[in-house]
C-alpha cells in the first residue's frame, strides 16, 4: 500500500498510549479501578447496595454500643434495687421479731420508706434522656407519686362541664392505678360524651383495672373529678382532651408512699443487624408493680410496720423476699441481651471487614497489578515517542544535496 | 526535419516541465490541506510529423492534471463521520451527566443510605432532638440530591435543545455552499476543464455536513445530490432546501423540512442525530426512572410515616412533599415537616416510643411499586448511566479507529507524499535542464550553420 503520510498513525498511536498511561496513573493514584460508572457499570451499580449495607453495619455497630450502655445502666439500676430489697428484708425481719418495741417499728418503717423512695429513683433511671423502665413511654419518668383524686382544670374560661358534653374525638385520657399497678386508657371516638368516660371508668373499676370504687363525676363547680374510694389508693390521671383541660392532683389528697406507673407495657426495639432486633427496655410494670410487685410489697411492709402484728410484718417481709426473687429472674434476660450484644458487636466487625473486602474487589485495584500496568504503559508510551522521533523527520529531503 | 523543429520541441518540453513543476509545487504546497486530492501530471506525446518515410516525434504536450480519488472510500468516510459525530455528541452529554451518578458524598444513593442510618440512630433514643434533627437534615439532603440530579439532566437537555437550532443553521449554510458549487462543476465539465479543486472543496463541505447529520450522497458529473435520512432533498442541482426548527408541544425544537414536515425522528446520524437521540430518548428515559424513584420513595416514606404517631401523639403527617404526578417528582420533592417532633416515631401514640421507626426503616428493604427496593432502583439508574456512557465511549473509540483506517486508505490513494513529490521535483528539474541543454545545443548548431564558409568556420 502506498503510504503518503505517517503523521495520523503516529498521532493516533501517541493518543492511545497516552490514554493508557493516564488511566494507569489514575488507577495507581486513586487505588480504584472504577472511578466513574462507565468504568464498569455493573460494579458501580453493585457498589450502591454494598455502600448502603456498609453504612447500615456502621450504624448497627453504633446502635450496639448505645444499646449496650442503656442495658448496662438498666442492669446496674436493678442491681441497686436488689441491694435495697435485701436491706428491706433485713429491716422487716428485725421488725417482725417480738422483741422490737413499737417505737423501733416506726423507726424501721421510716427506713423502709427510704428504701422505697430509693427503689423508685432507680425505677426512674434514664440514660441520655431515655427512661429505661417506662415501656415505650421513654420520654417521661414512669413512676410518679399518686393522689387519690384529680380535677380537670377547666374552670371559668368555659361553661361548666355537663355529663352530655361531647369529648374531642381522638383525645386520650389515662388513669394509672398504684394499687392495681394497671393503667386505664380511654381514647375518644367521635360522639362520645363525658358520661361515656364515666361509664368506662366505672367498668374498669369493676373489671379490676382500677381500684374498686374509682369514679368520674362532675362536681358542684362543673369540673370533672376522678377519684378513688379510699384515700389510701393512689391514681395518676392525665388527659389531652381540650374539653377537659389538664387534670391536676387535688391538694391534700397525696397518698404517702404510693406511686403509680404511668409508662406502658410495650417495649422499644432497636435494629442491631439486618435480621436482629433487640428490645431495649423492660416495662416497669412487669419489674416493679404488676408482675413482681416490688412497690406493692414494700408498701405493705411499711403499712404492716406502722399498724400490723408481728405475723403480718413477717408475711409482708416474705412478700418482699418473693419480689426479690422475681426481680432476679427478670434480670436474667437483660444479662443475656447484654451478652448477645457483645457477640453481635464482634459479628458486625467481621461483617464490616467482609463488606470492605467486597468493595475492594468490586472497584478497587490490586496495587501490584496497577503499578505493573503503569510501568508497562510508561514503556509503551516511551516506545511510541521514540518511534515518532525516528519516523517523522525522515524524508528524502534529508538526503538530497543542498542546491 | 529541421533544427527549428528541434528547438520548438525543446521549448515545448520546457513549457511542459514548467507546468509539471508547478503541479508538483502545488501538491507540495497542499500536502497538509484537508480534503486535497493529489494531482497527477498528465503529459502526452505530441502528434508526430511524417517526413517521407520517417515519422518523427514532435515532443510533449502538457494536457493538465488529474486529481486522484477513490469515491467509495470517500463515501465510507462520510458514513463513518456521521457515526463518529453522533457517538461523540452522546458521549459529551453523558460525560456531563455521569458525575451526578458517581458515588460521592452528595449522590442520591449515599444520601438515601444516610437517611436510613439517621433513622436507625434515632431509634436508640427517640426523644433526642439532635437525632431527630439529623433525620430531618438527611431527608432534606436526599430531597436536594434528587433536585440536583434532576436539574443536571434538564439543564443538559436544554443545552442540547439549543444545539439542535445551531446544528440546523450550520446545515443550512453548508447545503447552500454545496449547492453553489454544483453549477461551477457543470460549467467546468462542459468546457472540459479540470474540476479537481472544486470537487475537493465540495467533498470537504459534504464531509463537514456528514459531521452534522446523516445525508445520502449521490455523485454525478455535475455535482452532488443530497437527501436526508427520510429522502427529503437538501441539495438538488444549484438549489439548496433549508431545514427549519419550530418548538414542539413538549417544548423541544423540532426539525422541519422545507414543506414543514417534521423529520426530527429520521435524523439519526451526525452531531444533530446524536444530540436529538440524547435529548429525546436518553435523558427523558433517565428522568422518568428518576422521577418514578423520587415519587414512589416519597410515597412509601409518607405511608410509613402515616402508620405512626408524632411526639405529640397525633397521627404522622407527610414527611416529603411530592407532586401527584410522577413527571417532575425528582425536581419538586421537598421536606414536608420541619420539626423533629413531627417525625412519626411512635407506634402507639406514646411520646418516646420508637415502634414506627421500624416501618420507616423498612422502606429501605421493601420493594417499591416499580418492583425494586429504592437502593436497587437507584443502582439500576447508575448501571444505566454507566452503560450508556461506556457504550458511547466504545462507539466513539471504534469509529475513531475505523476513520483512521479509512483516512489512511484514502490517503494512500489521494494523499500527497513529500518523498514522492521530491523525487518528481528532481525528475522534472532534470528534464527541464536537459531541454535547456537541447536549446543551447541547437543554438550552437545555428551558429555553426550561419558561419559556414567563413574563416571562423575553419
Amino acid at each position: 500500500m502506498r503510504v503518503a503520510n505517517m503523521v495520523p498513525d503516529v498521532q493516533y498511536a501517541m493518543q492511545q498510549s497516552q490514554q493508557a498511561l493516564s488511566s494507569a496513573l489514575q488507577q495507581v493514584s486513586t487505588g480504584l479501578r472504577v472511578n466513574q460508572p462507565s468504568d464498569d457499570p455493573a460494579a458501580a451499580a453493585n457498589m450502591v447496595s454494598s455502600l448502603a449495607e456498609s453504612a447500615n453495619v456502621d450504624q448497627y455497630t453504633s446502635n450496639v454500643s448505645s444499646v449496650t450502655s442503656q442495658m448496662q445502666t438498666a442492669d446496674s439500676a436493678i442491681s441497686s434495687v436488689v441491694t435495697s430489697l435485701n436491706a428491706a428484708i433485713t429491716m422487716g425481719t428485725s421488725g417482725a421479731s417480738g422483741t422490737t418495741s413499737a417505737a423501733n417499728k416506726q423507726a424501721i418503717a421510716t427506713q423502709v420508706e427510704g428504701v422505697l423512695s430509693s427503689v423508685i429513683s432507680q425505677a426512674n433511671t434514664s440514660f441520655q434522656g431515655v427512661y429505661l423502665f417506662g415501656g415505650s413511654a421513654t420520654s417521661t419518668p414512669p413512676f410518679v407519686a399518686a393522689s387519690s383524686a384529680y380535677t380537670s382544670a377547666q374552670v371559668s374560661t368555659s361553661p361548666p362541664l355537663t355529663a352530655t358534653l361531647p369529648l374531642t374525638a381522638g383525645s386520650v385520657t389515662t388513669v394509672s392505678d398504684a394499687s392495681t399497678g394497671k393503667t386505664f386508657v380511654f381514647v375518644v371516638t367521635a360522639g362520645e360524651t363525658i358520661s361515656d368516660l364515666s361509664a368506662a371508668i366505672a367498668g374498669a373499676a369493676t373489671a379490676g383495672t382500677l381500684s374498686a370504687g374509682t369514679t368520674a363525676t362532675i362536681n358542684a363547680t362543673g369540673q370533672l373529678q376522678i377519684g378513688t374510694n379510699s384515700s389510701a389508693d393512689g391514681i395518676v390521671v392525665t388527659s389531652n382532651d381540650p374539653v377537659l383541660g389538664a387534670m391536676s392532683a387535688d391538694s391534700g389528697t397525696g397518698v404517702a408512699n404510693a406511686y403509680a406507673y404511668v409508662g406502658n407495657s410495650s417495649v422499644n426495639s432497636v435494629k442491631v443487624g439486618d435480621s436482629m432486633t433487640i428490645a431495649t427496655n423492660v416495662p416497669g410494670d412487669q419489674l416493679f408493680t404488676s408482675g413482681t410487685n416490688v412497690v406493692g410489697s414494700l408498701n405493705s411492709l411499711i403499712t404492716a410496720l406502722h399498724t400490723g402484728t408481728d405475723a403480718q410484718i413477717g408475711a409482708a417481709t416474705a412478700a418482699v423476699s418473693t419480689a426479690l426473687n422475681d426481680v432476679g429472674e427478670q434480670r436474667v434476660p437483660l444479662d443475656n441481651t447484654i451478652s448477645e450484644l457483645n457477640s453481635q458487636d464482634s459479628y458486625l466487625s467481621q461483617e464490616k471487614l467482609t463488606l470492605t473486602t467486597q468493595e475492594t474487589s468490586l472497584v478497587g485495584v490490586n496495587l501490584a497489578t496497577a503499578a505493573t500496568n503503569l510501568s508497562e504503559a510508561e514503556t509503551a508510551n516511551s516506545a511510541v515517542l521514540a518511534v515518532a522521533s525516528k519516523v517523522l523527520p525522515e524524508t528524502l529531503l534529508n538526503y538530497l544535496a543542498p542546491g | 526535419m529541421s533544427l527549428s523543429t528541434s528547438l520548438l520541441t525543446a521549448v515545448q518540453s520546457l513549457v511542459a516541465d514548467t507546468g509539471a513543476l508547478q503541479i508538483t509545487s502545488n501538491n507540495i504546497a497542499n500536502a497538509n490541506t484537508p480534503g486535497y486530492s493529489r494531482q497527477l501530471v498528465v503529459l502526452q506525446e505530441a502528434t508526430p510529423t511524417n517526413d517521407g518515410n520517417a515519422s518523427l516525434g514532435n515532443g510533449v504536450v502538457l494536457e493538465g492534471y488529474q486529481s486522484v480519488r477513490d469515491e467509495l472510500v470517500t463515501s465510507q468516510i462520510q458514513q463513518e463521520t456521521q457515526a463518529q459525530s453522533g457517538a461523540n455528541a452522546q458521549l459529551a452529554s453523558m460525560q456531563q451527566i455521569q458525575p451526578t451518578f458517581t458515588t460521592s458524598t452528595n449522590d442520591i444513593g449515599t444520601q438515601m443510605s444516610a437517611l436510613f442510618t439517621s433513622i436507625s440512630s434515632l431509634s436508640t433514643n427517640p426523644n433526642n432532638s439532635a437525632a431527630g434533627e439529623a433525620v430531618l437534615t438527611a431527608g432534606q439532603n436526599l430531597a436536594t440530591a434528587f433536585n440536583t440530579t434532576s436539574s443536571t439532566l434538564t439543564t443538559q437537555q436544554a443545552g442540547l435543545n439549543t444545539q439542535v437550532t445551531q446544528d440546523v443553521s450550520q446545515i443550512n449554510q453548508l447545503t447552500q455552499q454545496i449547492a453553489a458549487l454544483n453549477p461551477q462543476l457543470t460549467q467546468l465539465n462542459a468546457t472540459g476543464q479540470s474540476t479537481g479543486s472544486v470537487q475537493d472543496q465540495q467533498n470537504q463541505l459534504v464531509l463537514s455536513l456528514s459531521a452534522l447529520t446523516n445525508v445520502a450522497v449521490t455523485q454525478t458529473a455535475n455535482g452532488v445530490t443530497l437527501t436526508t435520512g427520510n429522502g427529503t432533498p437538501l441539495v438538488v442541482g444549484s438549489q439548496s432546501q433549508a431545514l427549519q426548527t419550530s418548538t414542539g408541544s413538549n417544548g423541544m425544537e423540532q426539525v422541519l423540512d422545507q414543506n414543514g414536515t417534521n423529520i426530527t425522528a429520521s435524523i439519526t446520524g451526525g452531531d444533530l442525530g446524536g444530540t436529538i437521540q440524547t435529548r429525546d430518548q436518553t435523558i427523558p428515559g433517565l428522568l422518568n426512572s428518576l422521577d418514578t424513584l423520587a415519587n414512589q420513595f416519597g410515597a412509601a416514606f409518607n405511608a410509613a410515616q402515616a402508620q405512626g404517631f408524632n411526639q405529640k401523639g397525633s397521627a404522622g403527617t407527610n414527611f416529603f412533599t411530592i407532586p401527584t404526578t410522577v413527571t417532575g417528582s425528582a425536581a419538586a420533592i421537598s421536606m414536608a415537616i420541619t420539626d423533629p417532633t413531627q417525625i412519626a416515631a411512635s407506634s402507639d401514640g406514646t411520646a418516646g416510643s420508637n415502634g414506627n421507626l421500624a416501618n420507616l426503616s423498612a422502606v429501605q428493604t421493601n420493594a417499591l411499586p416499580a418492583g425494586e427496593t429504592p437502593g436497587n432502583a437507584y443502582a439500576s439508574l447508575v448501571y444505566q448511566v454507566g452503560s450508556l456512557t461506556s457504550n458511547a465511549t466504545a462507539e466513539s473509540t471504534a469509529t475513531t479507529a475505523s476513520l483512521l483506517q479509512l483516512n489512511n486508505q484514502l490517503s494512500s490513494v489521494s494523499g500527497v507524499s513529500i518523498d514522492e513529490e521530491s523525487s518528481n521535483l528532481i525528475t522534472y528539474q532534470t528534464a527541464y535542464e536537459a531541454a535547456a541543454r537541447v536549446v543551447t545545443t541547437v543554438q550552437a548548431l545555428f551558429l555553426v550553420t550561419m558561419s559556414m564558409g567563413t574563416a571562423a568556420a575553419d
